[in-house]
Order: C-alpha cells, then sequence, then structure tokens
C-alpha cells in the first residue's frame, strides 16, 4: 500500500501535467476530447509550435497513431485456373449398397417420396470455359410433378395442340402478364418459334431468369414442335455444371439398390457423352461420384454394386421405408 | 467440395455412432415390422418417442435393413405415442407382399391389423424417455445388443477426441478474432475522433 505523501505527490504531477497538454492545442475545450495517444496527429494538423512536449512523448505514441503497425502488405493472390481437386486416395469409398444402407438408416421414418438420392459428380474442370448442361430421362423418373407453360401465339391452333398435351398456362400476352403479376404456376416454361420474338421483347428475363425458366435456344425449350418438346421435359431432369459440381437427385428413398443402380448408370452414360463433347482446349475429367440423401451425409462411391457385409444381400434394402 | 480429409474426419464420426451406441441391436428374425405413432411436436408427452426415432431408431435400422420401420407422426398432440411390434408366429411363412403403407408426417399411416400368421405386441411411448422406451423394446423383442469392435471403439474415441480438440481450438480462434475486431473497432473510433478534431480546428 502506497502512503500518504506518495499518493498526494502522484496526484498533484498528474494535476500539473495535465495543462502541459490542452496547452498544446491553445484551446483547453477541444483538447480535453484528444486522447492521449493521437496528440501528435493532432498536433501536427494545428501546426503549431509543439517540440517541447511531443518529444518526449513521441516513443509511446508511434505505434497507436496509425503509422507503421497498421500498415497492410497487399498480398497477391495466386489465381488458380482449375477447381480444385483432391487426392482421393485417402477417400473411404463405398459400393452402392453399403451407402444406401447408411443412407436407409439415416433417413429411417422419413416419407420416402420426399426424401431423394442425390448424384454429386465432381469432375476436373477449368473454372473457365464451356460448361456441361443438359437434360436426361431416368429408367425410374424421380419427380412426377412437372407442370409445363407454353408460349404460343393467341388463338392458334398451337394453343389447342399445346393444351391437349397437357400445358397448364398457355398463351403469349396474357401468359405474359401474369408471370408479371408473380402468378407462375408452372415449372417447366417452353416457348414456340413463333413467340419467341414477342417474348424476347416482353423483357420477362428478370422474372423467369433467376429461376430457369427463361426458354432459350441453347437449353432446347425454343421448339418448333411442341409435342416432342413436352414429351421429352415430362418425366426429364435438367443437370448442370456449377463450381465443378454435377448435382442431381438421381431417386426416391423408396427405390430398390436396382433401380437406384439403373439411375445412376444412365446418368453417368449421358454425362459421359456430355464431357466427350466438350472442347479438347479445354479440361473436363470425371472426378468423384458422391451419393447422398435429403438428410444424410455423402457416401464417395466406387463404382461396385454388392454390400461389403456378408449378412446383407440387396434385397434386404428394399424394404418399406 | 470440401477437402477430403475434413470431409472423411466428419463421415467417420458419423458413421461409428450409427454403427454403435443405443439402439445398435440385432432382432431376432421372429419380429417383421415395427410401427411407431407420435405427434410432431414434444408437447403432450411425446418428447421421448421423437427422440427413439432420432437416436435409437436410426441404429435399429442399420443393423436390421430388412424390418420395416414405419413412422406414422400426426398432427393431434392429444393422441398417445404407441409403438406397435409385428411378430411373426412360429412356423408362418415369409411373406413379402404383406400390404404396408410407409412413413408418413400427415398421420396417413396407420398402424395396419396384424397379417394372417402375425401378432402384435404395443408399447405405450406417452410420457416415457427415450432411454425407458428403448429398454421397454429390447425386452419385449429378445434384441441381442450389437458389441463394438476394437475398430469401432478406436474410431469413437478418435472421433472425441477431435472434437475436444476442436472446442479447444474454436475457443482459441475466436479469442483471437474478437481481438482483432476490438482493435480494429478502436482504430476507427480513434480515426472518427481525429477527423473530428481536424475539422473542429
Amino acid at each position: 500500500m502506497a502512503s500518504l505523501s506518495s499518493c498526494l505527490a502522484s496526484m498533484a504531477r498528474l494535476s500539473l501535467a495535465a495543462p502541459a497538454r490542452p496547452s498544446l492545442l491553445g484551446s483547453a475545450t477541444s483538447a480535453a476530447t484528444i486522447p492521449k495517444f493521437l496528440l501528435p496527429t493532432a498536433a501536427a494538423a494545428a501546426a503549431t509550435t509543439t517540440t517541447t512536449t511531443t518529444t518526449t512523448t513521441w516513443h509511446q505514441v508511434r505505434h497507436a497513431s496509425g503509422g507503421g503497425g497498421m500498415r497492410k502488405r497487399v498480398k497477391k493472390k495466386k489465381a488458380h485456373k482449375t477447381f480444385r481437386t483432391y487426392d482421393l486416395s485417402q477417400m473411404q469409398q463405398f459400393s452402392l449398397c453399403d451407402a444406401m444402407r447408411y443412407l436407409r438408416a439415416f433417413e429411417v421414418g422419413h416419407p420416402p417420396a420426399v426424401v431423394k438420392y442425390e448424384l454429386h459428380v465432381k469432375l476436373k474442370s477449368t473454372k473457365s470455359g464451356p460448361v456441361i448442361r443438359d437434360r436426361v430421362r431416368l429408367p425410374f423418373p424421380v419427380k412426377t410433378d412437372t407442370r409445363i407453360g407454353v408460349i404460343c401465339p393467341e388463338d392458334s391452333p398451337l394453343m389447342l395442340e399445346a393444351q391437349q398435351l397437357g400445358a397448364v398456362a398457355v398463351g403469349q400476352e396474357s401468359l405474359f402478364e401474369s408471370i408479371r403479376q408473380g402468378n407462375i404456376p408452372f415449372n417447366k416454361l417452353i416457348c414456340h418459334v413463333d413467340s419467341h420474338q414477342a417474348l424476347l421483347k416482353a423483357g420477362l428475363g428478370k422474372i423467369l431468369g433467376p429461376k430457369g425458366l427463361m426458354p432459350s435456344q441453347k437449353t432446347k425449350t425454343v421448339t418448333s414442335d411442341l409435342k416432342a418438346t413436352v414429351q421429352e421435359l415430362i418425366g426429364a431432369d435438367e443437370f448442370r455444371e456449377r463450381n465443378g459440381v454435377v448435382r442431381i437427385a438421381v431417386g426416391q428413398l423408396g427405390f430398390t439398390p436396382q433401380m437406384l443402380s439403373d439411375n445412376i448408370k444412365a446418368f453417368m452414360a449421358l454425362l459421359k457423352e456430355d464431357i466427350a463433347k466438350v472442347d479438347d482446349n479445354y479440361l473436363k475429367e470425371l472426378d468423384e461420384v458422391v451419393l447422398s440423401s435429403t438428410n444424410g451425409p455423402g457416401f464417395s462411391l466406387n463404382g461396385l454394386f454388392p454390400p461389403t457385409d456378408d449378412k446383407i444381400t440387396p434385397e434386404d434394402l428394399q424394404s418399406v421405408m | 467440395m470440401v477437402g477430403v480429409i475434413r470431409r472423411l474426419n466428419k463421415l467417420t464420426s458419423k458413421l461409428v455412432r450409427l454403427r454403435i451406441g443405443p439402439g445398435a441391436a440385432i432382432l431376432p428374425n421372429t419380429v417383421s415390422r415395427i410401427h411407431l405413432e407420435f405427434a410432431h411436436k414434444i408437447n403432450g408427452g411425446h418428447m421421448g418417442p421423437r427422440k427413439f426415432w432420432r437416436t435409437a431408431l436410426p441404429r435399429l435400422k442399420y443393423w436390421n435393413p430388412a424390418i420395416p420401420m414405419i413412422v406414422n407422426r400426426v398432427r393431434e398432440q392429444e393422441k398417445p405415442a404407441t409403438m406397435t411390434l409385428y411378430f411373426r408366429e412360429p412356423g408362418a411363412p415369409v411373406k413379402a407382399d404383406v400390404p404396408q403403407p410407409s412413413s408418413s408426417f400427415d398421420g396417413l399411416s396407420k398402424a395396419p391389423p396384424p397379417a394372417e400368421g402375425e401378432r402384435i405386441v404395443t408399447i405405450n411411448m406417452s410420457n416415457r424417455r427415450s432411454e425407458a422406451i428403448l429398454q421397454e423394446f429390447l425386452e419385449k423383442t429378445g434384441a441381442v445388443p450389437v458389441q463394438p469392435t476394437p475398430q469401432d471403439e478406436l474410431e469413437l474415441r478418435e472421433a472425441e477426441e477431435r472434437e475436444a480438440q476442436g472446442a479447444i481450438d474454436r475457443e482459441r480462434v475466436k479469442r483471437e478474432i474478437d481481438a482483432a475486431k476490438r482493435e480494429k473497432r478502436m482504430i476507427a473510433q480513434a480515426l472518427s475522433e481525429a477527423a473530428a478534431i481536424k475539422s473542429a480546428l
């Protein structure tokens, strides 16, 4: 415990030292708000003759005054031209039945029509350049709720044809108007070539684009043959590469291992064709295939089918979920 | 996609906890199917059955993949939560075509009456903890608990160590981030004060 006299002495020193700082700036009111560590900068700004006091405090304030300590060196990041790939030798890989057994355990008690098996295919791919984008018709369709909208000239035989094909929304200007009002009863939209110009003029890209509904030649949704396109869309699933990964729902939880295997094979065959079509100047190769489900973790597949546990047969994985 | 090691660490810890733990048991082949009915929310004594579904049922399903385990969740909270066990009578043939509705979250999958050559045993799950439900379930079915293999035990221990270390690291990183944020805030405040002084002069 400090003695009374030393306490008094230190207080006296403080009270003596205090006026020295405000006097730097000449006015006591503004100086009272200046933090001690800012004094040199404030003083420099004031451009007064402050040599006597600042020289004594210079060493303490140097770091906090935003001088050398906080200078940031701008690091140049190395730009990678391809998406990152990993060494898969350390990855545990599963056969299809093993992965299904685990996933069915994770998904127990969930409605099997709601829960889907998902396939994620990682590609070795350049960041720029063409992306894989296609439609696949799986042997066992996963989604059954395709609702199609058709843009075609009003009051034409095409309109009648589209309605007969089961389109939920048909028309041109009337359909555009309902889309603008946010009334979108369809989840697939196709456009007849005769109405394509009108569609482009209508400026619906802002609404339809983010939903992936905007018809275009590229996605084969601008067509002169409505019937063929509608039939292709029903039961067909779209997939596209995003950040070097193609994702698609390949089955419902209730599917048997054989059904799921058929779907995966059909999809992979098409994907390989699409990869082969890509220009040789760009890198595009299969890297890894991962099976997951709506609520389950992802299992890297090794391409085999049978379960490794000899007490389990593929038939065991067919029971009602 | 995330790096291989990080994915694998997460996956192995999930899988080992699915293979061992409460509910890891092999049912005798007399059990033909299991049906659970409980409500969506926990009030009215439905927490135990829900926990049983979330914790024990995945392990049971993993070890008995061929046995249908049906969950029917209803909207009425006041309904009792019951589990129905279906036993095959000794000597009855194993039939694959017994009509069995699949699990439902809308109360559409009521417990079906026992088929020919089947008998049922019910367990009342209302207002009970999941451990108690599991205990009664194991007694009534005569299931044999699965013993963890040395490999499983090793994997579980490694997962626990990883998680403990992760908690320590997370705390350390949080401290560092907080310190950096505080410093940044102080500098910003000081700069704004300096600007205010400059403009006042």
